[in-house]
């Protein structure tokens, strides 16, 4: 039931915004092949205009209910050798969205889970409706969230990432916010665009100049510049994801994970 | 060398000795302090006690990997941890220096375990107590227990535990509670991270077990990847540190401020105070 045909990411923009929109709410924005190559270019094409046309702010979004469930695991049941690749561009995309000049939103509803968490916490900004759900369930397939793992002790702390990183536990939006993790949580999805809407138009009428050094000032401060300590660790940390990704633990989690869904009625 | 599950399945019972005891059981280690007539505090036995129960755990883990999924750390009786133990090496600054170093490595240890720990924090868990419970990657308590670092209301530094404590809330949170000393409620302790989370006492242990279980489920080596990678960004096995912060904490102890404010709280009391009142950490 591929929708290979429709578009996985919509880019639009207007003025100096950017907005960036996961496109397959049918599969919950799970992040396959396609999704992961159009949302690479789309960023490509962000980060390739020169600096005075360049969007100064971005907002990523989601159409449907969720606003990305992780990786696309029918997939990867289906070629084993996919998911270290997906750990892979995923460390790659969450570098790349850090590292962007631009001023990065993230307007999250329902659930951004595993990947899609890992995208969320890459941005600058974030913000929620109440009905949003965070966390990193993903041991339960034999993969470790450590390729986010940095991000996420910049944003909540050390107390905060453990809880997060080693229980799987999703969270919901309000205790996201209670741990730094979320700016801003909304009553429902209506508030949540208004409200990114406003902020997207005042950061969009600031000095892109201004925000540009804040932000590349604030990465080299919080050590999530990719050249950074915890941006290298990152890439580190991608690395021993991936070998993990390919053990006989990891093949046998996800396949019975799968199972265990496909069977559910 | 392959273990069959059958074998995993059976409880493994280890006692180190009296003062704290390893027991594996349904893949889950726990640590039990037992000095429950003195709140578990940290005398030197203790902490060679409760080193040799870390150590055998790791070679547990290890040699059985994917079967023990994750540590509770728990005290018997009322009280977690009632802290350090010093009245017995108060005017033994050798002795004294033996113990916090030998404290400061137990930290370092259990901090390096590759499975998941838990604090079972119940009734007390100060000073080095609280320390203990703040090296485990999860802390659960209730609203009636007290947890804190008082140390610098008795002259004493609180150098062992501060890094820990730093790893934990962060360097603006760890500075105002580490200089102000005292103690607060399960609630407070909740609300400003130093636990994972704060449940009603009757709860307490089914809390415990269900977070067990819960990190039972997920891959083991993903489990310890994750966890490697979180001790290796947060400094955590940074082994200077760890020295520096004994020595400092020994040379503070053997000083004359701490001297006076600790002979005088070990002075015996006119009524006769209750077991365990030696405890500075209280």
């Amino acid at each position: 039931m591929t929708t290979d045909h429709q578009p996985q990411i919509i880019s639009q923009r207007a003025g100096r915004l950017l907005t960036i929109t996961l496109n397959d709410p049918a599969r919950r924005n799970a992040l396959g092949v396609a999704l992961f190559d159009q949302l690479e270019n789309a960023l490509e094409a962000a980060a390739a205009t020169n600096a005075d046309d360049a969007p100064s702010v971005i907002v990523l979004a989601a159409h449907g209910s969720a606003f990305c469930a992780g990786f696309d695991l029918e997939a990867c049941v289906q070629d084993t050798a996919l998911l270290p690749t997906f750990v892979d561009r995923l460390g790659r995309l969450t570098a790349r969205i850090r590292a962007l000049p631009a001023v990065v939103i993230a307007q999250v509803q329902g659930a951004a889970l595993a990947g899609g968490c890992a995208l969320v916490m890459s941005c600058d900004i974030v913000h929620a409706a109440a009905d949003a759900t965070f966390g990193y369930p993903v041991h339960r397939i034999g993969v470790s969230p450590a390729v986010n793992v940095p991000v996420l002790l910049a944003t909540a702390g050390g107390g905060g990432a453990r809880r997060i990183a080693l229980s799987g536990e999703l969270i919901s939006a309000r205790l996201a916010e209670s741990l730094c993790m979320v700016q801003r949580v909304h009553a429902d999805e209506r508030a949540l665009q208004g409200a990114v809407a406003d902020l997207a138009e005042s950061l969009c009428a600031k000095s892109p100049h201004a925000l540009r050094a804040t932000k590349a000032w604030l990465n080299q401060v919080d050590g999530t510049d990719p050249s950074g300590p915890l941006g290298s660790a990152a890439a580190r940390a991608a690395q021993a994801t991936i070998d993990a990704c390919r053990t006989d633990e990891s093949r046998r989690m996800l396949e019975s994970f799968w199972q265990q869904r496909r069977s559910r009625p | 060398m392959i273990r069959s599950a059958s074998q995993c399945s059976t409880t493994l019972e280890r006692t180190m000795n009296e003062r704290a005891s390893l027991t594996i059981s349904d893949g889950c280690a726990t640590i039990l302090l037992r000095r429950s007539e003195a709140r578990n505090a940290l005398d030197c036995d203790t902490i060679d006690a409760l080193r040799r129960c870390i150590d055998a755990a790791t070679v547990e883990c290890n040699t059985k990997r994917g079967i023990v999924r994750s540590l509770v750390l728990a005290g018997e009786g009322k009280s977690f941890c009632a802290g350090m133990d010093l009245k017995g090496v108060l005017h033994d600054p050798v002795r004294m220096g033996d113990m916090l170093r030998g404290l400061s490595s137990a930290l370092l240890a259990l901090r390096r375990l590759p499975v998941p720990t838990i604090a079972r924090v119940q009734g007390a868990a100060v000073g080095g107590g609280c320390g203990l419970a703040v090296v485990c990657d999860f802390a659960i308590t209730h609203p009636e227990a007290k947890l804190g670092y008082p140390e610098v209301d008795l002259g004493v530094c609180p150098a062992v535990v501060a890094p820990w404590l730093v790893r934990r809330i962060g360097a603006g949170p760890a500075r105002a509670m580490l200089l102000a000393g005292g103690t607060m409620g399960g609630d407070e302790a909740a609300a400003r991270g130093l636990v994972t989370r704060c449940v009603p006492a009757t709860e307490l242990d089914a809390e415990v077990a269900a977070l067990a279980a819960r990190l039972a489920t997920g891959g083991a080596e993903a489990l310890a990847c994750t966890k490697r990678m979180l001790n290796e960004l947060d400094g955590s096995l940074d082994e200077k540190i760890a020295a520096e912060a004994a020595e400092l904490s020994a040379r503070v102890i053997a000083g004359p401020e701490a001297q006076a404010s600790l002979t005088r709280l070990f002075a015996p009391k006119p009524q006769g105070g209750p077991a365990g009142a030696g405890n500075p950490a209280r």
